[in-house]
């Protein structure tokens, strides 16, 4: 889990390309979308595309979305419980 | 034609000819014969093979190939134009279009066998499909292509209808087309907002659209009621300035469009009988329509109903095609169901037509709203029936209030000054010092185009000082953005099909730059993108001359193209000749009235010069019925485009022996570089030497020139012939 929630750091910084923001910066608490670190809509759609490319996990409804990106956690562990590719 | 003329007294707007082709057929009856029955065209995908997965519903148009190399968005504006034109006698006087898919269909296919030879993508433009029409039927005017993604169409049937009303144009040919492409299939798909059951607009289990694919043309003429189907009454826009791609929560650009539309035909709420709405079925736009339905008609609401559960949501075409279908309910009193919708949400407090049904009527409000937050909505009615007429007043003049430019070696005061060492700036800017002017947050996002354009406004905004905020934005592309629709199409590619980016998609349309411009501003007032080439510029100054009213909110027109290092060569031919690469683009901060000793702005002339032998007597007929040229110019600045240049070099020599100039003539592109908006330079550099009263010795062989009283022609060569004046007041 605590290498996931990490690489998932790295990654969402990357991908969403967020500026002057560290990957550890993203707490695995708090609030991941709508809050101070500028994360909307649209990158939810980046992030859910991500997830499926690389842990093969499908996020296919608005309603999923809401509770699997509440936070870094949430998310962590919804790719951890659906993937069969989980780094090790 | 030209530009320049007296307002007609009194005009109504007749539409004397219509073409429709959709999932439902090709043609008027085959269309309202599918209306009629509550049929659906949406069914599973089969023009483009898909790797994964079971093809999504869409509403593809069965259409034989027409051969020719031609691609499908032409294939079905000439359908459509045909159609139109079926009975009318003469060539139309311009043609305005709204597309957004254009060649892409070809250009993605090609891409994907990594064809490299430049004419294999000779008709990829938006802009081609207007030019194609043009050709075909001889219309002189200009061809001109508004891309506001879902609003195109009906944009340009407001574009249209304010030629005729101004008098430059007593007929015009106006619509949208679109085909289906990857870009968008998969595109909207990747924003989650496909229906897999098949559009269901309005229902309580809606999920989202089906993408679809069309054309529908009209020919619009002044005060020819005789052979009329219906008339086009009035017409709105508005931009959201809220976000991207999802509309306005509470729908306020939704409601500002259709206050507009029926300001502008001069009729209230109760006198509308039926609202073709938007419909799209996304969970979003439905609400926020519905909000707005309920703010503009409260109780007493008129027939509702979305044709997008039968035709799909076919894009640029959407406004066209629906106004098509708007005249017919008017000629043949039919009303449309609300194709699909089997229990409307109630959440939506909305009861839309569930079943067709026969009815007289005389008044109807369709409604367009697009990616962008770009919004139109058109007023369509019974010939005769209703008495008002526009009167046009002559516009003001457009006062330069504010201008800059960005060219490969800085911004306005780096690129004068190398100018004025008779030096040129043609290059690429980096991307850092493009987006100097901007936040690390507003810029995550936005790549090489969305940077030029927001960069240029802000800057041309900035250097008009204390003026207020523009109102209106009319941006000028000849590519749009290159990185975003690449990246999209490489990445889609790369993962056969599955994994292509959302973020992109949004970024890809043509308008999407305009948005992040209203956006930045809170710009609510009519944003439209125009894609024309090497005459996008030319194009949005022409439009914003049609377009901005009296108010006394101020204007941003300006154009820019990015050089991407892949596409621009394939696609522009100008590009393909240059000996470097280069972009960049220019910006004017602008508004209604004399204002102290702010230069002014007018388009002068916009004509084909293809099989157009007149060309040059007209042009030089609106230029010299003012003055002769060297009494009223000091210089003019000529646009000879790198992939025409042997033509365009003839057509100057033969305008200056027409003419006798004996002034300063500058070929621009030596110092611009080659890039289709570079001559939204030419235009600031024309202000700049207004400003000086004088143009830097180097550039005029070593003598310098003082303009004194007299002004700046910048005009355009090669496929089009364009002229805009820049004058002190």
């Amino acid at each position: 889990m605590e290498k996931l929630i990490k690489e998932l750091q790295i990654k969402i910084v990357d991908v969403l390309n967020l500026p002057d923001v560290q990957p550890e910066e993203i707490k695995r608490d708090e609030q991941l979308v709508g809050g101070k670190l500028g994360i909307d809509s649209i990158d939810v759609l980046e992030m859910v595309i991500m997830i499926e490319k690389d842990y093969g996990v499908k996020i296919d409804s608005r309603e999923l979305g809401v509770k699997v990106f509440a936070s870094l956690k949430t998310l962590a562990e919804y790719i951890h419980a659906n993937t069969s590719e989980l780094p090790h | 034609m030209t530009l320049v003329t007296k307002g007609l007294a009194e005009v109504k707007v007749h539409i004397i000819g219509m073409g429709i082709v959709t999932a439902l057929g090709i043609g008027r009856a085959p269309n309202s014969d599918a209306l009629l029955k509550n049929l659906t065209g949406i069914g599973p995908l089969s023009l483009i093979p898909t790797a994964a997965g079971r093809p999504l519903p869409v509403g593809e148009v069965a259409c034989p190939d027409g051969g020719d190399d031609l691609p499908r968005t032409h294939q079905l504006a000439r359908l459509t134009a045909e159609q139109a034109m079926a009975d009318a006698k003469g060539a139309p006087d311009a043609v305005v279009m709204g597309v957004t898919t254009g060649g892409l269909l070809t250009t993605e296919s090609l891409l994907k066998q990594k064809a490299r030879d430049p004419q294999l993508y000779c008709r990829h433009a938006t802009g081609s499909v207007a030019e194609d029409i043009a050709r075909k039927y001889g219309c002189h005017g200009p061809a001109l292509t508004v891309s506001t993604a879902c609003s195109s169409g009906a944009a340009a049937l407001k574009i249209a209808l304010e030629m005729i009303r101004s008098g430059s144009a007593r007929r015009v040919l106006a619509g949208g087309a679109d085909s289906l492409c990857r870009l968008t299939y998969h595109g909207f798909n990747a924003l989650q907002l496909i229906d897999p059951e098949g559009a269901r607009p309005l229902d309580a289990e809606r999920r989202g659209m089906s993408v679809g694919e069309g054309a529908a043309m009209l020919l619009l003429a002044a005060n020819e009621p005789d052979r009329a189907v219906a008339e086009i009454l009035g017409g709105g826009l508005s931009c959201d300035a809220y976000h991207p791609a999802a509309p306005h929560p509470q729908g306020e650009g939704a409601l500002a469009a259709m206050q507009a539309a029926l300001a502008d035909a001069g009729i209230s709420p109760s006198d509308i009988d039926y609202v073709n709405l938007h419909g799209t079925g996304t969970i979003d736009n439905d609400i926020s329509e519905a909000r707005a339905i309920h703010a503009l008609f409260g109780s007493k609401k008129p027939v509702l109903s979305s044709v997008k559960g039968a035709c799909g949501h076919t894009l640029a075409a959407a406004g066209a095609i629906e106004a098509v279908l708007s005249a017919v309910c008017i000629s043949d009193g039919m009303v449309p169901a609300n194709t699909g919708c089997r229990h409307p949400d109630p959440e939506l407090k909305l009861v839309p037509l569930l079943q067709p049904v026969q009815k007289q009527v005389d008044t109807v409000l369709s409604n367009s709203f697009g990616f962008g937050g770009n919004n139109a909505a058109l007023v369509l009615g019974a010939c005769g029936k209703h008495t008002r007429k526009t009167i046009k007043k002559d516009a003001q003049p457009m006062a330069i209030l504010g201008h800059t430019c960005i060219t490969g070696i800085g911004r306005t005061r780096t690129t004068m000054d190398r100018l004025a060492l008779g030096k040129g700036c043609a290059g690429i800017l980096n991307s850092a010092e493009i987006a100097a002017n901007l936040s690390p947050a507003q810029v995550r996002r936005l790549k090489r185009f969305p940077r030029l354009v927001l960069s240029l406004a802000v800057d041309a905004h900035k250097s008009a000082g204390e003026h207020g905020t523009p109102g209106a934005v009319f941006l000028g592309t000849g590519w749009g953005a290159l990185s975003e629709t690449a990246d999209f199409l490489e990445r889609l590619f790369e993962t056969d099909e599955q994994f292509p980016s959302p973020t992109d998609f949004i970024g890809s349309v043509h308008n999407a730059a305009a948005g992040q411009i209203a956006m930045q501003f809170k710009a609510t007032g009519a944003n439209l993108t125009m894609t024309g080439g090497d005459y996008s510029f030319e194009q949005a100054l022409t439009v914003a001359g049609l377009m901005s009213g009296d108010e006394l909110d101020g204007f941003l027109v300006l154009a820019a193209d990015e050089n991407h290092p892949k596409l621009s060569r394939l696609f522009d031919p100008s590009v393909a000749e240059a000996a470097c690469p280069a972009d960049g683009g220019g910006a004017l901060y602008l508004k209604r009235g004399v204002h102290a000793s702010a230069p002014t702005i007018r388009p002068l002339f916009f004509e084909s010069s293809q099989n157009n032998s007149n060309v040059l007597h007209n042009l030089s007929k609106a230029i010299g019925k003012q003055r002769s040229f060297d009494e009223r110019y000091g210089v003019i600045l000529a646009g000879l485009p790198a992939g025409c240049r042997r033509t365009a070099a003839i057509q100057l020599k033969t305008l200056l022996d027409m003419t006798g100039f004996s002034g300063v003539v500058i070929d621009y592109r030596k110092f611009t570089g080659e890039f289709a908006s570079a001559s939204a330079v030419a235009v600031v550099m024309a202000v700049d030497f207004l400003r000086k009263g004088n143009i830097p010795s180097p550039l005029c062989d070593g003598s310098e020139a003082v303009l004194g009283i007299k002004g700046v022609l910048v005009i355009g060569l090669g496929d089009y012939f364009t002229a805009i004046e820049v004058m002190n007041p």
